[in-house]
């Protein structure tokens, strides 16, 4: 299975600037226990490339990174290169000081401060009798803004950036004082977060950085940026390199391959139709909706159809399902359900009247971490298992478990398990169980497979595909286009709160969403 | 599976144990005694009752700093509508609780309508207690009720323990089948893990929190009225209620089902703490040693649930960042 006569960017590389490596691991293995996490394998990163690193949750990718960020001591080989000089394994500081870097997916950059203040936190001010010297505080920060041709106000406040100009300047505080030396970067699924235009404008960035000689390690679960920004590309499947080489050699359904090991079935909606449905009696029916970013937005939704929304930042596309299901105030706007109106800011009100909703972000909004799988997947309605003044746990672990077989959750005897443990895969495989065992009339998801790797997403998609079936009205708010391509019976792309065209059957792909969105985005992106 | 002493489950009875062995090895004569046993009990059943008043609020993610000054008010009303307006004992001891209740329920007010976080409101709260309690009684300690039956509320035995320790046990059960039997226990610990998840669940935060708090004041004025009924009333006795408590849920939250404040972790707390200044008592005969004890116990405790979060989510595939497991120790 493992392909060991691995990754060899040196010779496979197309016309950069010959420079030393950026970083190199031979032989790298770790060990938990007596669970093998990485099994032997090497790993190059030549400067002035990207390196794309793919692999689902749980095949060893963070170890991976948190051994190169001296988190983690590796079993055998105890040492890496990085620029052709030998760093001991284990040590944070000594990482850092060779010139390996890390942008982490939390930036940990802080919203109400400075650009320059955010950037010398870790690095320390420049001060003269201890006091800071702003002159030399801010030629230093420009000298590392202008490395990732990032041209903006050191004194601005990080919180008026765009996602993406954010996690440029986390780029450009890890490339801090190096100077000119030849040093690798790390960054871990900085795109997880960022909506489409965006993934695009921080590639930019990273061109920029790779063009005066940075070597990047880009770990993501996006296929589409392997081919987007990649030179070289890895994938790793349960601790084992089970492909690598340059981009150009490897097609995407041999990484696809790679990655989930040929257990995925493509997932696509069969079904769908080539014309809109009738709208004979919409399940769902959402009048001229105000609130938010939200202006004037309606439409409806039929029992047995996948809807999608796509729309860019500030099209109003994020706030629109939570307002629907009561969670973000609405200021004015009817949402009927069945024909009944469902009250304003009462999420109570509206799973009573048959409607699930399943929240962008699932640390944040969507999973209570330190609580069990069980207690999170049942809380949604306790009732059946309420029997002679206590909670029936046999009865409710029969359900837990049986959820957890139907959405393949793991570990499979894991009900008992903190959520927090789990990968991100599965823990949001908890929170759409949460919501399917509640049997919705209409099923509203945002960002259902944000984060989530292959596999995971593929089977998300088959449950989706399964409850369509079962006639629920499934509305998907996404910023995936390939998702809702996959998916949806219809998409509407939102503008200005409203919506502003519809796509319907065939017309749903790639190029007709972008083209929509662009055709918004041309007035509204000021 | 390996042998596991569960060290990390139980090691407050270990500690216990370890009192209990060197204590009476150091005072054969004082420590090891019924006597002992029958003083602890009744003594701490007071505190015992004080730290389950403040796990509720602690489950569902409020402080309540006012546990001590609403028993000690509740305990000088209880005390002076017998004594000053001669009424029944059983409807004075009904009137004590209401005032705790009635506090809780203004500390809720306080915290869901006008948005106060309540570390903030109900440190408010116990300064505003205190003050009332000097109206109330003009700072002069009242007379102790002449009351029998007021007095066995506490002091009868059973089996030589005195009866305020039953409370201490049956207002456990009870919090122990509420919080881990019941929908309602699943959604005050829904609220106190992730409040906005919990909202999106459909739950009501902001009631349950009210109830949580409610609940606390209703239970700190019941701890305050059995102070009095079982040594007579004082003016200052809250005060020394309110540090043991906190002590009590924190480290009972890493006891039993660690990462989760729990009645039997608290209440396994509450006597280990126990034991451990008696015995430095006996031992040392020291006024201070009390203080200091609860104070570093407490210290202790808040620490080791934070690496517990810190080794936990490290061991995780993709666990919660440890900063904000630090936060959810200190919440």
């Amino acid at each position: 299975m493992t392909v060991s006569s691995v990754v060899s960017g040196g010779d496979a590389q197309q016309g950069v600037a010959a420079g030393p490596t950026a970083l190199e691991v031979r032989g790298l293995a770790k060990t938990f226990g007596d669970k093998t996490v990485l099994h032997h394998f090497d790993l190059t990163v030549e400067a002035g490339q990207v390196h794309m690193l793919l692999g689902q949750n749980g095949s060893g990718k963070s170890t991976l990174i948190k051994i190169l960020a001296g988190f983690h001591q590796p079993d055998v080989a105890r040492s890496f290169t990085v620029g052709g000089r030998s760093v001991s394994a284990g040590s944070a500081e000594q990482v850092r000081a060779a010139g390996l870097r890390f942008v982490h997916q939390e930036l940990g950059l802080i919203g109400p401060e400075t650009v320059l203040d955010n950037m010398l936190y870790s690095d320390g001010f420049p001060t003269r009798f201890g006091q800071i010297s702003s002159g030399r505080a801010r030629k230093r920060v420009m000298a590392s803004l202008e490395l990732v041709g990032l041209d903006i106000d050191p004194a601005s406040k990080v919180d008026t950036l765009s996602p993406a100009q954010r996690t440029g300047v986390a780029v450009a505080r890890a490339l801090m004082d190096t100077g000119d030396a030849a040093v690798a970067l790390v960054l871990d699924e900085p795109t997880a977060t960022l909506p489409g235009a965006e993934v695009e404008r921080l590639h930019a960035i990273l061109r920029v950085a790779v063009s005066r000689g940075v070597g990047v390690l880009y770990v993501t679960h996006h296929l589409d940026e392997v081919e987007q920004l990649g030179d070289v590309v890895s994938v790793l499947r349960d601790g084992h390199l089970v492909a690598a080489g340059p981009v150009v050699d490897l097609p995407r359904d041999v990484i696809v391959h790679a990655l989930v090991g040929g257990e995925l079935e493509a997932v696509q909606n069969q079904a769908r139709p080539v014309t809109a449905p009738d709208e004979a009696d919409p399940v769902l029916q959402v009048r001229e909706l105000v609130g938010d970013r939200v202006d004037g937005l309606s439409f409806d939704a039929a029992p047995g159809e996948i809807l999608g929304l796509y729309g860019l930042t500030g099209s109003g596309r994020e706030a629109a399902l939570g307002m629907i299901f009561g969670s973000i105030p609405r200021a004015s706007g009817t949402v009927r359900v069945d024909a009944t109106p469902v009250m304003p800011n009462r999420p109570r009100a509206s799973m009573e009247a048959g409607v699930s909703y399943v929240p962008a972000d699932r640390k944040s909004a969507g999973l209570f971490l330190e609580l069990t799988a069980q207690e999170n997947l049942t809380l949604s309605n306790l009732r059946p298992f309420w029997r002679r003044g206590r909670i029936d746990r046999r009865a409710e672990r029969a359900e837990v478990d049986s959820w957890f077989k139907r959405l393949a959750i793991r570990p499979a005897d894991g009900a008992g398990q903190t959520v927090g443990t789990f990968s991100g895969g599965n823990q949001q495989k908890v929170v759409m169980a949460k919501w399917l065992r509640l049997n919705p009339d209409v099923l509203l998801l945002d960002e259902p497979t944000q984060g989530v790797d292959v596999g995971a997403k593929a089977e998300l998609h088959r449950q989706l595909l399964a409850s369509r079936a079962d006639g629920t009205a499934i509305v998907v708010s996404s910023s995936d286009v390939d998702e809702l391509v996959t998916l949806c019976d219809r998409v509407l792309i939102i503008r200005d709160g409203r919506v502003h065209r519809e796509l319907v059957g065939d017309d749903i792909t790639d190029h007709n969403i972008n083209r929509g969105f662009l055709e918004a985005s041309t007035s509204t992106n000021g | 599976m390996r042998f596991n002493l569960g060290l990390d489950k139980y090691s407050g009875l270990y500690l216990g144990a370890l009192f209990i062995i060197v204590f009476s090895f150091l005072a054969p004569q004082s420590f090891p005694t019924m006597s002992t046993v029958h003083l602890l009990t009744s003594t701490q059943a007071i505190a015992g009752l004080a730290a389950l008043a403040l796990l509720v609020p602690m489950v569902a993610g409020q402080f309540d700093l006012s546990i001590g000054a609403t028993a000690n008010l509740a305990g000088m009303v209880t005390v002076m509508v017998q004594v000053d307006a001669g009424l029944q004992p059983l409807t004075a001891v009904a009137l004590g609780v209401l005032v705790g209740a009635a506090v809780g329920f203004v500390n809720g007010f306080v915290v869901v309508r006008l948005h106060v976080s309540s570390f903030i409101a109900t440190l408010g709260m116990s300064s505003i207690l205190a003050a009332l309690q000097v109206i109330v009684t003009g700072n002069v300690e009242p007379l102790p009720v002449d009351s029998e039956l007021f007095a066995n509320l506490t002091q009868h035995t059973i089996f030589g323990f005195q009866m305020v320790v039953v409370y201490l046990v049956i207002v456990a059960l009870v919090l122990w089948w509420v919080l881990e039997k019941t929908p309602a226990g699943r959604f005050l610990h829904a609220s106190g893990a992730n409040p906005e998840a919990a909202r999106l669940t459909g739950i009501n935060v902001d009631r349950w929190s009210w109830i949580a708090l409610t609940t606390s004041g209703a239970i700190s004025g019941f701890a305050g009225v059995l102070f009095v009924s079982l040594t007579g009333p004082s003016l200052s006795f809250g005060a020394s209620l309110l540090l043991p408590a906190f002590a009590a849920v924190f480290l009972g939250s890493t006891q039993l089902q660690p990462g989760r404040a729990n009645v039997w972790g608290t209440f396994v707390a509450i006597f280990v703490l126990a034991i451990g200044v008696q015995g430095l008592q006996l031992t040392t005969g020291e006024q201070w040693v009390a203080g200091m004890f609860n104070g570093v116990a407490l210290l202790v405790a808040v620490a080791l649930a934070a690496s517990r979060e810190r080794v936990g989510s490290r061991k995780g595939a993709q666990g919660t960042p440890a900063d904000e497991a630090m936060a959810e120790a200190v919440t």
